[in-house]
This record gives structure tokens, C-alpha cells and sequence, in this order.
């Protein structure tokens, strides 16, 4: 995977997760019922991934972000396919931990990749180009999704994310001599 | 290779997900705008031609469905819900079928709003008769309810209808009217959606005319007095007030608008253009301060006065006057909702029955009641289920309360109390909002109650036409 791929995938996931999170207090309204269940729902999300990362960041050393990246596509992509499915609020406290898991995996490759390619001279440039497609990506994913729950129901937008997931995981782990997570 | 694996097996695993998910949202689940019963139901079913709705019911004749008749579903009791049953949804069967300007007659299919009405026939200087004082509702649904409005000179919505068709229970395709069927057309209007699916209605209509609005301000004490002044003056065309439901003039403080025609009409030369919702954050703004606590209820009681001290002389049409906003009341909470109740008692008794009704509710603290507006309903005895026994005021009232199982008990004591004192006085209650009164009270409110579900059953022996109403209030 070369840098211009890395971006395009993290447009990708970038969307697809920008894209559940404001709707999924739409889901919470349905099984839950309260706001307090919602910032449980976070809370816990937030917590396991701070417990994570110093595992994953050391892992990321061992066997390099591709990987990484590999697993947190494809863990997105089949937790997303139980979002529908729950209809218990224990059920969305669940899939929140393993969402904070996957989440925290993200985080820190997102940040190895970068740091291991960009070159120091030019870090704020490069770095500030990835956020501009990064973020244009993720504002579209908001927007047209707040036109697709008009149309279809909240648990169409799970499946829609989960596939775009999938697709990322797909291209990741398409082989490419250059790129292992090392400096081209 | 390995990623054309994954990819396989997530193919897998996704249709499985698809399937249980489709499986356990085989029933859609239904609520009405309270939010207070979500009903699991087997199936929405719409149609936009008679023959579709026909053959909608044949089939739940054929299966043994229930079917439950739904509009925008505002009412607020499970009106339009039923376990497992069909939900015919009547929005889509919603045309304007004829309109004949000379003889001021419109004919719409039942799910056309108010609204839709008022865009047809507004650009040829005509208007409703009667109307709730909002467009947002069908034709179907207001029918069903006998619905009134701020409307005071053309009795009740009963007699503006000219003739209907409905859809019985075994599909076939009667014609209503006050002659025609009139015994089915008595308790269809009014009839909670029990009688048979209203198809078309034919609707007589009034001129569109220019209104000038008077506002001012009184106690309670003097409301009846002067109200029977005011509607001696035929120029009067509609009314409305509200009463103080902040505690520093809890039930004293009143203030009324009426809507008079003004002399020169010429100044309507061409009709006024429909007004769009506009300004709603201000309205939501201070509603929302009354939900809080008492000073915001203060502070939303001097807003309302302030407002209709500002409208005082302003003129306004009259089809512009039943399309009051409805938006800013839209509320979204997850623990709470809203709900309406409204009591009519006669206009003789008004000063007495708030007396009783402040003692009632001096002790409920955690009522958290925010607007009580007040209309006027001639007496009219025509729909079996009537609430107007004679000339009456009727009071609407907005409510906040909790969805959980111990708000809707602690509303539903206050709520029964509330319509004690209301039948002592002689009055009734509105039938379409949520199941809190009892069926004696039901039976006391409308002394033909008992007649009203014999025919009920008469007319539909095999109750295909249900709801969470009838079933609840039954004899
Ligand atoms: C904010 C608000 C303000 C209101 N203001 C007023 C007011 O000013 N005056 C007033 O009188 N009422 C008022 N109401 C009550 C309102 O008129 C009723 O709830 C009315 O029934 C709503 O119409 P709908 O289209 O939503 O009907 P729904 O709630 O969908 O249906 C009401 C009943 O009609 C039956 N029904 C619907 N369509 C048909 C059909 N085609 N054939 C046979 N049966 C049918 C249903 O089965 C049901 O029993 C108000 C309600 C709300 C929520």
C-alpha cells in the first residue's frame, strides 16, 4: 500500500465511521432511553481504548500497521453487522467496548503510518493535506447520511458502513512489495 | 488469495446478520405522536385508489386481520394502532377529486390535510367552514373525531360535510350523508375510525374573508359574561383565549382574541397569500422555559400576552387564520412527551368549574401543566359520540409528563380527577388523546356511548375495524 492508497483508505474508513456516530443516538433512542445511557455507551468506548493502547502500540512495532489496519477494517466491518441486530441497551454497551478496542487500533496507526512516512522537513504540510481529505471525506459521509436516514431506516446505515469497512479491509490487504508500514 | 477468503466469509456472515434482522423486524412497530404506546403490528398497508383499500380489506377479510385506520396519527390513545393488526395508512390516498368554485364545494380523498385544501381553493377566495385550528391534520382523521376549531358561525364539522363514501367492513362502497345512511353517517362522524374506512368526502366551503384581531385581557370571572356580549355581534366570526398557567396567576388571568370581519372587504382584492411557519424559535424557545420550572411558565405567560397585545388590529384572512403554527409544539425528548387533554363544560358554568379545577390541581405539584387555550362550541347533538350537549367552552390542555409506567399512573390520577370535576359541571371530555379517563367516565361524558358500539357492531359484526380505543372502552 504506498501513501496516496493510505489516504484514499483513510478517507474510506474515515467516512464510514463519521457516518454511524451522530445516527447512533438514533439507535440508543430506540433500545435505550436515555441520555445517560448514551454517555455510558461513549464512556465505555473511550475507556477501553485507553486501556489498549499501550498493547497495540507496542504491537504495532511487531507486526507493522498493515496489519493493523487489516484487522481494524474487518473488525469494523462484522461488529458494525450486530449494530442492527441489538435490541437491549447491554447488547450497544457490548459492541461499544469492542468497538473501543477496534477504535483504539485505529487511532495509533493512523498515527504510525504517518509518522513513519512523512518526512520531518515537510511533516506540517503532508500531515495538514491528509486532514483535508481526510475531513472533506468524513463531511460528505455526515451530511448525505443525514439524507439517507430519512429514506432508509438507521439499520440500513449500519450495513452500508459495514460494507464500506469491508471494501477498506479488502484494499489493505491487497499485496504491494513497497509498503509495509517501513518508510518507502 | 487470503483477502478474497475474508471477504467470502464476511459475505457470509453479512447475509446471516440480514436475515435474523430481518426476521425480528418482520412487524413494523407503530406509535402514535404521543409516544406513549408502541404497538408491535403485522404490516402497513396503503392505497391510492378506492379499489386498492377494497381489496386491502378482502384480503384482511379473507385472513382474519385486523385493520386499524390510520391519518397523521395525532390522536393520542392507540386510535390507529392494534396488536398484530393491519395498519391502513391513508396518507397516500389524498387527491383533490373535484372542486367547484360557483357552488363552493370540494371533493378529496380522506387523506388529504387541511392543508392541501387550503392550497387548492385559497387562489379562488374560498375557504374551510370548520377546521381544527391547525391544517396539518387529514380530512379522514378529523372526521373521525368531529374535530372544531376557532370557528364559532358554522356549527359543527358534521354539518359541513355534504356527503361521503365510505368502505364497510365486508368492502363494499356506501354513500353518507345527513340522508343518505344517515344512521352511519351519525356515528362514522365521530366515529373513531370504527365504522369503516371514510374514502372520499365531498366538503361544503365557505367565502375567504378579511379579519381584523381584537385582543384583550380579563379574569376568569368575567369570561362568560363577556363572551355572550362579543358573540351577539354576528361580525364575530372566531374566537380563541388562554388562561394564566403560571403560578403568580394560576386560572385568574385570562386574555382573548376574536376575529372580526371587517367592514371593507375590498382590501382582501385578491386572496391573501398563505402564510408559511416562520419564527418558530422564539415560541419554542419560551415553551421550553415553561417545561422547566415556575418562572419559566411566568415568562412564557407574559410572552403570549405581550404577543396578542402586538396582534391587537392587525388583520389577517381567514384561511390564514386555521393554519395557526403547530411546529414550534414538536417535541423530542427521550424520557418525556407531551400530551393534550381537553375538557368542554358549559359556558354558564365556566367560573365555577375553574374554581374546582384550581382546587383540584393545588396540590399537584409535579403536574407540569403548560398552556391551557380555550374555545367555543355551539351545542350539537348530531354525531352519536357528541361532546358538545350544549354551548360550551372547551379547554385544551398541554401537558409534560415522563413515558415511564409511574408518570403515565401519576398523570392518569390527575388527569381522572381533572375530569371528575369537569362532569360535575356538566361538561365532557375530547375523546381522541390518550386512555386515561375510565369507561364509566366515558359512559358519563356520553350518555349514547352504549348505542355508539352496538352500532359499532352492527355495522362491522366481525370487528375487522379495531383500535387500542375501542378495545379499552368497549361495553
Ligand atoms: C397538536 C394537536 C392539536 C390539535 N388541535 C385540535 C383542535 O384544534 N381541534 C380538534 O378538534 N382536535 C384537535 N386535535 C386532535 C385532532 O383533531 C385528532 O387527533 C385528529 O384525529 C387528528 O387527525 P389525524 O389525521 O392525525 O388522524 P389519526 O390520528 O391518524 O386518526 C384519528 C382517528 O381517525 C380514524 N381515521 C383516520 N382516517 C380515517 C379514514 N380515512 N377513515 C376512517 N377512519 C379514519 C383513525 O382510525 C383514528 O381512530 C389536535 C391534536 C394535536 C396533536
Amino acid at each position: 500500500m504506498n501513501y496516496k492508497r493510505f489516504i484514499v483508505y483513510q478517507g474510506a474508513i474515515g467516512m464510514a465511521s463519521t457516518m454511524i456516530f451522530p445516527f447512533y443516538i438514533l439507535l440508543i433512542n430506540n433500545v435505550g432511553n436515555s441520555y445517560s445511557q448514551f454517555g455510558w455507551a461513549y464512556g465505555l468506548f473511550a475507556l477501553t481504548a485507553a486501556i489498549c493502547y499501550p498493547f497495540i502500540g507496542k504491537l504495532a512495532d511487531k507486526v507493522g500497521d498493515k496489519w493493523l489496519l487489516g484487522v481494524y477494517s474487518w473488525g469494523m466491518a462484522l461488529t458494525l453487522l450486530f449494530f442492527p441486530l441489538a435490541n437491549e441497551i447491554w447488547h450497544v454497551y457490548i459492541l461499544q467496548v469492542i468497538m473501543g478496542v477496534f477504535g483504539a487500533v485505529q487511532r495509533n496507526s493512523e498515527k504510525t503510518v504517518l509518522a513513519r512516512h512523512v518526512i520531518k522537513e515537510t511533516a506540517g504540510k503532508e500531515i495538514g493535506k491528509y486532514h483535508i481529505w481526510t475531513s472533506i471525506a468524513a463531511a460528505a459521509a455526515v451530511i448525505g447520511t443525514g439524507y439517507l436516514v430519512d429514506f432508509f431506516t438507521i439499520s440500513s446505515i449500519f450495513y452500508i458502513a459495514s460494507a464500506v469497512f469491508a471494501w477498506s479491509g479488502f484494499i489493505v490487504m491487497k499485496k504491494e512489495k513497497q509498503f509495509s508500514g517501513l518508510p518507502e | 488469495m487470503k483477502r478474497y477468503f475474508m471477504l467470502m466469509a464476511y459475505v457470509l456472515i453479512f447475509a446471516a446478520s440480514l436475515h435474523y434482522f430481518t426476521d425480528q423486524s418482520a412487524g413494523p412497530t407503530v406509535e402514535d405522536r404521543s409516544r406513549l404506546l408502541p404497538v408491535k403490528m403485522k404490516a402497513v398497508k396503503a392505497g391510492d385508489s378506492p379499489s386498492d383499500i377494497q381489496q386491502i380489506v378482502r384480503d384482511a377479510n379473507a385472513a382474519g386481520d385486523e385493520i386499524a385506520i390510520a391519518g397523521m396519527q395525532h390522536s393520542q390513545g392507540g386510535h390507529t394502532e392494534y396488536p398484530d393488526g393491519i395498519l391502513l395508512d391513508m396518507k397516500p390516498y389524498n387527491e383533490i377529486l373535484e372542486f367547484d368554485a360557483e357552488k363552493k364545494t370540494i371533493t378529496v380523498q380522506s387523506g388529504a390535510t387541511w392543508g392541501d385544501i387550503q392550497e387548492h381553493i385559497n387562489p379562488s377566495g374560498l375557504a374551510l367552514k370548520v377546521s381544527q385550528s391547525q391544517n396539518i391534520f387529514t380530512v379522514g382523521g378529523s372526521i373521525s373525531v368531529n374535530a372544531h376549531g376557532l370557528d364559532i358561525r358554522n356549527h359543527g364539522l358534521i354539518d359541513t360535510i355534504e356527503s361521503m363514501r365510505l368502505l364497510d367492513a365486508t368492502g363494499t362502497i356506501l354513500e353518507l350523508s345527513a340522508d343518505q345512511n344517515s344512521e352511519l353517517f351519525k356515528a362514522a362522524v365521530g366515529g373513531y375510525g370504527l365504522m369503516g374506512v371514510i374514502l372520499d368526502v365531498t366538503l361544503k366551503l365557505t367565502d375567504d374573508a378579511l379579519y381584523q384581531i381584537e385582543s384583550e385581557q380579563l379574569r376568569y370571572d368575567e369570561y362568560s359574561d363577556y363572551f355572550k356580549e362579543k358573540i351577539k355581534n354576528d361580525q364575530v366570526k372566531m374566537h380563541l383565549a388562554r388562561i394564566s398557567i403560571s403560578p403568580e396567576s394560576f386560572l385568574e388571568e385570562m386574555y382573548v382574541m376574536n376575529y372580526s370581519e371587517v367592514a371593507q372587504q375590498d382590501l382582501l382584492t385578491e386572496p391573501q397569500k398563505l402564510k408559511e411557519e416562520t419564527l418558530i424559535a422564539v415560541p419554542k424557545f419560551f415553551l421550553g422555559l415553561a417545561r422547566l420550572n415556575d418562572e419559566g411558565k411566568e415568562a412564557f405567560w407574559k410572552t403570549q400576552k405581550t404577543y396578542a397585545e402586538s396582534v391587537d388590529g392587525k388583520k389577517i384572512s381567514r384561511n390564514n387564520v386555521m393554519r395557526s403554527d403547530s411546529e414550534f409544539m414538536e417535541y423530542s425528548h427521550p424520557k418525556n412527551t407531551e400530551v393534550l387533554q381537553e375538557y368542554f363544560v358549559p359556558v354558564d358554568n365556566f367560573e365555577a368549574y375553574i374554581d374546582d379545577l384550581r382546587k383540584t390541581l393545588a396540590e399537584e405539584e409535579s403536574f407540569n401543566l403548560l398552556n391551557i387555550t380555550i374555545r367555543y362550541v355551539e351545542e350539537n347533538e348530531k354525531a352519536v359520540l357528541s361532546y358538545a350537549k350544549e354551548d360550551m367552552f372547551s379547554l385544551v390542555l398541554l401537558i409534560n409528563q415522563g413515558t415511564d409506567s409511574q408518570s403515565i399512573e401519576d398523570t392518569g390520577r390527575v388527569i381522572r380527577n381533572m375530569i371528575d370535576v369537569t362532569l360535575d359541571h356538566g361538561g365532557s371530555y375530547y375523546l381522541p388523546y390518550y386512555g386515561y379517563p375510565t369507561k364509566e367516565q366515558m359512559a358519563e361524558a356520553y350518555p349514547r356511548t352504549k348505542e355508539f358500539f352496538e352500532l359499532k357492531r352492527k355495522y362491522d359484526p366481525k370487528e375487522r375495524f379495531m383500535n387500542l380505543f375501542y378495545e379499552e372502552y368497549k361495553q
